[in-house]
């Protein structure tokens, strides 16, 4: 496909986003949205010549006339809440807020917490919004990422003040809706030092329809800041979700992200985090189970850049029909980095021929002494342990359900809130039950 | 019990059991021997259920049912148990979680109620100390990281968990010391009853001495050759196959 092509289709898929009236916004971030569509004007959709988007072609995406939506009265959501969630609860659909369905439980004038939207904090809280919004996640080389910059929706802003530890999680839901219709959330965290916090982003359809995605999460954790994300991808066959979180750790902070793709027709997860400060922890860990003709691919760059930085990712898939995976983890330890241990694992079940997942783990060491290691296998379904559970009395699915819940265990035994973690490995069970019908 | 008659079956092709004739009744206990490569272990996989191999002749029948009919886990609900030579390891599943679902499926296929978390830890302590299986093993994943003789315990305590109707011992022997021997020959011998019955199968006449067996069958190129009390596996011991292979061969 020729490169004047993809302009073409990329300026008539912009044409919908244009013409948005954002003016009750302030100058300031009016400035932001400017900035991004300039930025958005010179850069093309990546194509599979590129090597960060070898195996994911974007181009589906701009045969849609994905649109934004304005908001949408839905009266019942109860079937994509999490049961028996004890937490905050902030549901946006199409991009926008919705009040009727959300629920903040938090006491927020005892303290200084702000549990609020984005929209609400270019209001209120200026301050923080001028000088940190939009400037973590870069978009000078994204389309993605100055897609959602200018054209950016609504979502969570969650400010920590030192020391405070948010005793409720926080469940962000984004819900589509409507045929063709785009949303581009975005959250933006600050953690103040010594703060924490656990925040649950799911994502999911309202009905059958072609949906556009996405979305952009900032994150700042100062000193010994402790921040909890647990990404939980549930959109219909048909959508195509895109989505990037920005992390800026500081000196001794750890950041856990938790990312589990069920379904979606294409979905692209980019992660990247820059560990400004000494000894800091990442912890990164993935899941994705996918069938049909789903594309899945999670990307992420993990920067050590001083002295200490500890990061483990472990990602692991189990795809079958013609489903495709792409996992992609690179990991730099700049000459400063000293003392850094960087471990990185992919591991893979194919449960047909014509499944694939590509696999690229990827070390960049600049500094001597550091203790790294990355690895990657993919197998088949171990039958000899199928027939050993049958050997018992335990059905054929039940067997396989087991073992695709030891597989997966290891990932979502990493959910530190149990009721989060109870309603991932529902939606496995869900979706290997899809799998094999 | 269980009765099998002209039993023919084929791996990849290739005829591995050449018609056997074999009948099993409530409360005895049969040992089947044989040299290497004779069949021994692709009997006990066919009539446990293992897909691999492919039943070309012959009726098994297992408490008034056709056996060869139902699958793997319909055998192990009818009350069939397969002790594994090479027990699998299963990461991530935990033994107790595992017991619980077969114990709850083989109630369900018999039309009881599912155990009571409290009357299922009941049941897990009466067998594991009826077996001497330790506490801790019970709690770990299935067999991850167990010792031979662990994992052959593991199997008498299933075993024991799931009360069977029909124990077949896949060379439960093999790789264990003798005071693992031992162990695991107690147990067995603690779940022997009037009502269930055991095909032992092994190599040496060694596992014998603590499982006492009511008949003894040779088993050689796929048919049993020979059968006879507990005299004949003393005989093999002190002879070899070697006498069993000439007669085979001059029968044949």
């Amino acid at each position: 496909m020729s490169s004047t092509m993809i302009l073409e289709e990329k300026d008539k898929f912009l044409l919908n986003f244009e013409g948005q009236d954002f003016s009750f916004e302030a100058k300031s971030f009016l400035k932001k949205r400017e900035s991004a569509s300039q930025a958005l004007r010179k850069l093309n959709f990546p194509t599979t010549k590129e090597e960060e988007w070898k195996y994911t072609r974007v181009n589906g995406i701009l045969k849609h006339p994905f649109s934004p939506q304005t908001a949408v009265n839905v009266p019942d959501i109860k079937h994509t809440l999490i049961p028996n969630w004890d937490g905050n609860l902030m549901v946006f659909i199409n991009g926008f807020y919705s009040a009727k369905h959300s629920k903040i439980i938090t006491d927020l004038d005892e303290s200084d917490v702000v549990i609020s939207t984005i929209s609400e904090a270019k209001k209120k809280h200026t301050s923080i919004m001028d000088q940190l919004y939009g400037i973590v996640a870069g978009y000078k080389d994204s389309v993605f990422t100055a897609l959602n910059t200018a054209y950016a929706n609504d979502g969570l802003f969650l400010y920590l003040p030192k020391n405070t530890k948010l005793q409720e999680p926080i469940h962000v839901l984004f819900l589509s809706d409507g045929e063709d219709t785009s949303s581009q959330p975005r959250n933006f965290i600050l953690a103040e030092n010594g703060s924490k916090a656990t925040v649950t982003i799911s994502y999911q359809s309202l009905d059958d329809s072609p949906a556009f995605t996405n979305g952009v999460t900032e994150v700042i954790a100062k000193d010994n800041a402790n921040i909890s994300i647990n990404k939980i991808q549930l959109e219909n066959e048909s959508t195509f979700h895109v989505s990037k979180e920005e992390i800026v750790q500081h000196t001794g902070s750890q950041v856990n992200i938790n990312t589990i793709t069920l379904s979606g027709k294409l979905v692209r997860n980019d992660l990247n985090f820059k560990l400004d400060g000494k000894n800091t922890t990442s912890n990164l860990n993935g899941l994705y189970i996918t069938n049909d003709q789903q594309h899945v691919d999670n990307h992420s760059k993990v920067f050590h850049k001083k002295v200490g930085g500890v990061s483990n990712e472990l990602y692991k898939g189990i795809l079958s029909g013609k489903s495709t995976g792409v996992f992609n983890g690179k990991v730099f330890v700049e000459k400063e980095a000293q003392q850094t241990n960087a471990f990185q694992s992919n591991k893979n079940i194919l449960l047909s021929d014509d499944a694939t997942i590509n696999s690229k783990p990827e070390l960049e060491i600049y500094a001597d002494d550091v203790k790294c290691s990355h690895g990657s296998t993919t197998g088949q379904f171990d039958e000899e342990a199928v027939f050993y559970l049958r050997a018992r009395g335990i059905g054929e699915m039940s067997a396989r359900k087991l073992l695709v819940s030891a597989f997966a265990g290891e990932v979502t035994e990493k959910i530190d809130h149990e009721i989060t973690r109870e309603y991932v490995e529902q939606m496995i069970q869900r979706k290997f039950q899809d799998i094999n019908e | 019990m269980i009765k099998i008659e002209n039993l023919h079956a084929n791996i990849n092709g290739k005829e591995i059991l050449k018609g056997i004739n074999l009948e099993v009744k409530a409360g005895e206990i049969h040992a089947i021997m044989g040299p290497n490569g004779s069949g021994k272990s692709t009997l006990a996989s066919v009539l446990a259920g293992k897909e691999d191999y492919e039943v070309t002749e012959g009726k098994v029948t297992f408490q008034d049912k056709d056996l060869i009919e139902l699958s793997a886990e319909d055998r192990a609900r009818e009350g069939l148990f397969l002790a594994f030579q090479y027990p699998v390891e299963i990461p991530g599943v935990s033994n107790i979680n595992f017991l619980k679902t077969a114990v709850n499926e083989i109630r369900e296929y018999r039309g009881e109620e599912p155990l009571s978390a409290k009357d299922f830890l009941a049941l897990v302590k009466e067998k594991q100390a009826l077996v001497e299986f330790d506490k801790k093993l019970a709690n770990r994943s299935v067999n991850e990281g167990f010792s031979g003789g662990e994992k052959k315990r593991n199997e008498v305590f299933q075993m024991a968990m799931l009360n069977p109707k029909l124990g077949l011992l896949d060379e439960t022997d093999s790789g264990l010391d003798i005071d693992a021997l031992r162990i695991v020959a107690n147990g067995v011998n603690k779940i022997k009853s009037n009502d269930n019955a055991f095909v032992v199968i092994t190599h040496y006449q060694r596992l014998l001495d603590y499982i006492v067996p009511d008949f003894v069958h040779v088993l050689y190129n796929g048919r049993i050759v020979k059968s006879g009390d507990k005299s004949l596996a003393l005989e093999l011991e002190e002879k070899g196959y070697d006498w069993i292979k000439e007669e085979a061969k001059t029968l044949a």
